[in-house]
């Protein structure tokens, strides 16, 4: 019980719950189109759904100001690859709630004659660069811990616990890539790619942050891909991919350690 | 900019804004009423006004439980008076939230059974009781901090003080009330928490009193309370010393 009213207070664990409720509907909506269901049901569905959007859109007014201010921040990091993509990350995300708040106010009659289809799309235009600079952070990271996961590797060398995916001796010092295996054929890349996805796993579990970081972002992706034509993949997808990073969302509000630093 | 971030970031917080703007609304459309050049911002304010109130609903999903929670703790408090008074106040507000959780189904389409009018003014009822159950609980402690500060020989030279400096007013007026007002202001003066509380509160009562027609007002009156407690929530939010504790 307490742990509720702790997370209720937050207004960004609220905003986070209405999303998931609203991606929720967006993919039952489809499952009950697809079942064919009572149209009036869909129609509820959707009205639902509708109503979450504009509350959300409600909620998020002044957000671009948190995301300007979380720009300010990342401008003083020391690692200059994080400061560009974190920076440019928080002004495409400050644009983008600009975006939705000039949508909200043409949804509530506030700014009539507003052209809703082209700020929608200016919208998750900057969504999608948003999310394309946080995935680009995530690859950076993933790809930092993976090199010192192999240097770690590399200085205590003990034998493989996996005799299969250990390279021949005169091949251990190319291991770090495939290109520079020249002579080799196609079973030593399949051993490097081996090693390398194990590699990749063992880091991703010492690290459940940049796992779900990377894991919300690659779903939220499908969202702006989809409503600005990239990508279609259809409702169902786009609802699915929307809860799946909600519920992800969820999850680092309630488990603070689990959220990505910085 | 930080305490801006710290404020929005509380749900409290957000939901006291999206009040004040809701309030604001309809007093502003209340004063424009009549205006017939203003007739498009009329329809601009209400329908904001009418969008923040159907914002507000969802958001308070779930503030029961939060007001149940409230009342188990409540229920521990050692002074008798305060421990009836906040836990009936906390589980009428309970009721107020789940009826306002009906409403908000019913206006969404996910309940269409239920009766409107009748659920709202259960709603207006329990805020009523809730209400009422807090300014009863300001009354208690007003009573109490007066009983205290008549006890101090500093305040009892400081009145006589008062009583000396105009005779013939005190003549006039009787003197027993002069002395009652006195103190009152007195206490309230050095327990802000204690008199913001209570005219929030009473401006929040002629909420539900013009819903129940208990006591008819104009919707500029309600708007003005309303905008006016909201304000006071906003200011007790920022500055945590000015609020009622327990």
């Amino acid at each position: 019980m307490d742990s509720w009213v702790r997370f209720n207070a937050q207004s960004q664990a609220k905003e986070k719950v209405i999303r998931a409720a609203q991606y929720a509907c967006t993919l039952l909506g489809y499952t009950l189109q697809k079942g064919g269901a009572a149209a009036q049901l869909h129609k509820i569905i959707c009205q639902l759904e509708a109503h979450m959007s504009l509350t959300r859109k409600l909620l998020r007014l002044g957000n671009s100001v948190e995301a300007l201010e979380a720009a300010k921040r990342a401008i003083h990091l020391s690692d200059s690859m994080l400061r560009l993509c974190l920076t440019i990350g928080h002004l495409n995300r400050a644009m983008y709630f600009a975006c939705d708040n000039i949508l909200w106010a043409g949804k509530t009659g506030l700014i009539s004659n507003l052209d809703q289809h082209k700020w929608s799309q200016r919208s998750f235009r900057y969504y999608l660069f948003t999310l394309i600079l946080n995935l680009t952070r995530d690859v950076y990271e993933l790809n930092l811990l993976m090199e010192c996961e192999a240097r770690n590797r590399a200085t205590k060398s003990p034998p493989s616990p996996y005799p299969s995916t250990a390279l021949p001796a005169d091949h251990q010092t190319y291991s770090s890539s495939p290109a520079a295996l020249p002579t080799v054929g196609l079973p030593v890349i399949s051993v490097w790619l081996r090693r390398q996805f194990h590699l990749l796993v063992t880091v991703l579990y010492s690290n459940p942050p940049l796992l779900l970081d990377l894991l919300k972002n690659s779903c939220d992706i499908f969202i702006p891909l989809d409503r600005l034509g990239i990508y279609p993949t259809g409702t169902g997808f786009v609802g699915a991919c929307g809860l799946a990073s909600s519920v992800l969302s969820i999850l680092t509000i309630i488990h603070p350690w689990l959220k990505l630093k910085p | 900019m930080d305490a801006v971030i710290q404020f929005t970031s509380q749900s409290q917080g957000r939901d006291r804004i999206f009040r004040t703007t809701q309030y604001a609304c309809a007093l502003a459309a209340y004063f424009l009423r009549n205006t017939s050049k203003r007739k498009d911002l009329v329809a601009k304010l209400k329908s904001l006004e009418v969008n923040m109130s159907a914002g507000r609903k969802l958001f308070r999903l779930g503030n029961t439980v939060n007001s149940i929670e409230a009342a188990r703790r409540t229920m521990q408090l050692s002074d008798r008076a305060l421990c009836l008074c906040l836990t009936a106040a906390n589980i009428n507000r309970a009721l107020y939230f789940f009826c306002d959780n009906l409403l908000w189904a019913r206006s969404v389409g996910l309940i269409r059974t239920i009766d409107k009018e009748h659920w709202s003014l259960n709603a207006s009822r329990f805020y009523f009781l809730s209400l009422v159950m807090n300014l009863t609980r300001d009354v208690y402690v007003v009573s109490q901090l007066m009983l205290h500060i008549a006890r101090d020989k500093h305040f009892r030279q400081k009145m006589a003080q008062h009583l000396n400096e105009s005779p013939e007013i005190a003549e006039a007026v009787i003197p027993q009330m002069d002395a009652f007002l006195f103190l009152l202001l007195e206490s309230l003066k050095t327990h802000p928490a204690v008199a913001l509380d209570m005219v929030k509160n009473v401006c929040d009562l002629f909420i539900p009193l013009d819903r129940l027609g208990i006591h008819q007002s104009n919707a500029g009156v309600v708007g003005f309370c309303g905008l006016i407690s909201s304000l006071i929530g906003i200011v007790t939010l920022a500055q945590p010393k000015l609020r009622m504790k327990p």
